[in-house]
């Protein structure tokens, strides 16, 4: 056993009244505790744990760092172990250093991304219940956002000075924690540079995701909404409280994907997005996308670039 | 309204006293200034305040404006609502990601 799903990722807001507006009534978002510090931990309808977004407040936007749920504590320490015999020092954290969460082992990616492992946290469960539960609760909320599903973050290239951390990442994940890549973005002489790697430990399309940028940094959080209605739906709510839209409803050619991007207010870029895609599995042929198409694969219906998505990142 | 004078180009617009100079040319579907996140964190429309005074709005990611800048008339435009006629010389740029 192992990586199950992402577990949380931590943030960093500068306004964290404003932060909490836009979780709540744009995304759906419930708070679901408050610490002494003044972080923020929040949880959408459909998930059970106690939090999966962890708001922090700061002068900076940002990434703080991501942590990924496994099966059990056996799981934590054979993968601990697994990071170490890889060549990463390991931090052990005990139970209680996030509130309601056990003991976490934290390591940083070779992009220098802060990342946990966990095995318990304190369940809430749905907003429905376990007990003859009703496909959706009452008193959903704004995008109604089932869960927290993914990160993509940017990983530093400089071809010149040969560092490809997004392929460190890669490697990475692979060998010591058992994901598998599902799909892939090469350009250059021969398809030979890889600037964007989609990796699952599921049957989802991807469970995080990596792009090549000049410094190491958060390209987006995602939540997960059933189909292109609810899309629409979304987008009319990011309408009705004024919230920047990076790219408008659309689709992805990379996993399928029906989507929308948009800002948090401290600039944070979130998405929505709907649709299973695929069933990846382990032995399902590696998709890869040319640098002629590069713009289909993002933005496939009209195919070309949206300039704000491939500059600007917190 | 206030009269917004874009040092190195001479581009100008038109900037009501209640909208950020960003909000302003975004409005008027105008380019000069890059456009990102549009609320402080991204860095993307980053600018030096030449002449003129503004009044800071909101909060700047200290990532990409640090409080000596900011002392020295250098803000985010999507923070900043124009009190006066404002000449301004854009920093920021859209640095693209590898794509």
């Amino acid at each position: 056993m192992g990586v199950m799903r992402i577990g949380h990722i931590s943030i960093k807001v500068m306004d964290m009244a404003e932060a909490l507006k836009h979780y709540q009534n744009v995304i759906g978002m419930k708070v679901t505790h408050t610490d002494a510090g003044g972080n923020v931990y929040l949880k959408c309808w459909d998930e059970w744990d106690k939090y999966s977004v962890i708001l922090t407040p700061s002068n900076q936007a940002g990434f703080n760092h991501v942590a990924y749920k496994v099966t059990d504590d056996f799981a934590l320490v054979r993968l601990a172990q697994k990071v170490r015999d890889y060549g990463i020092e390991v931090e052990e954290l005990p139970a209680g250093t996030l509130p309601d969460c056990g003991r976490m082992v934290k390591f940083n990616m070779p992009s220098g991304h802060e990342m946990r492992l966990f095995a318990e946290k304190d369940i809430l469960g749905t907003d429905v219940g376990s007990t003859n539960p009703d496909p959706w609760p009452d008193d959903m909320r704004g995008a109604g956002a089932h869960w927290l599903d993914h990160c993509l973050l940017v990983c530093e290239m400089d071809p010149e000075r040969g560092v490809n951390t997004l392929v460190d990442n890669k490697h990475f994940f692979i060998k010591a924690l058992n994901f598998f890549e599902t799909e892939q973005v090469v350009v250059g002489p021969n398809g030979s540079i890889q600037i964007a790697c989609f990796l699952s430990h599921s049957s989802k399309p991807h469970d995080i995701a990596f792009v090549a940028g000049p410094t190491s940094g958060l390209h987006h959080l995602s939540f997960f909404l059933d189909s292109w209605h609810d899309i629409l739906k979304a987008a009319d709510v990011m309408a009705k409280n004024r919230t920047r839209i990076d790219v408008a409803p659309t689709r992805h050619g990379i996993t399928r994907g029906e989507t929308i991007y948009f800002f948090d207010p401290s600039g944070n870029r979130n998405e929505t997005f709907a649709g299973l895609g695929y069933q990846a599995q382990r032995d399902k042929p590696l998709i890869t996308w040319t640098e002629d198409q590069v713009g289909r694969a993002i933005f496939y219906h009209t195919g070309s670039l949206v300039e704000s998505f491939t500059t600007v990142y917190t | 309204m206030h009269a917004v004078l874009l040092a190195e180009t001479s581009e100008e617009y038109l900037c009501g006293s209640a909208e950020t100079l960003l909000a302003g040319m975004v409005r008027l579907g105008r380019k000069c200034i890059p456009v990102g996140c549009v609320n402080g964190g991204c860095g993307v429309c980053k600018v030096a305040i030449v002449k003129g005074s503004v009044r800071k709005c909101g909060p700047m990611s200290r990532v990409h404006v640090s409080e000596e800048e900011e002392s020295q008339g250098v803000l985010l435009a999507c923070r900043a609502t124009p009190m006066s006629e404002i000449e301004l010389k854009v920093i920021g740029k859209m640095k693209k990601i590898i794509w």
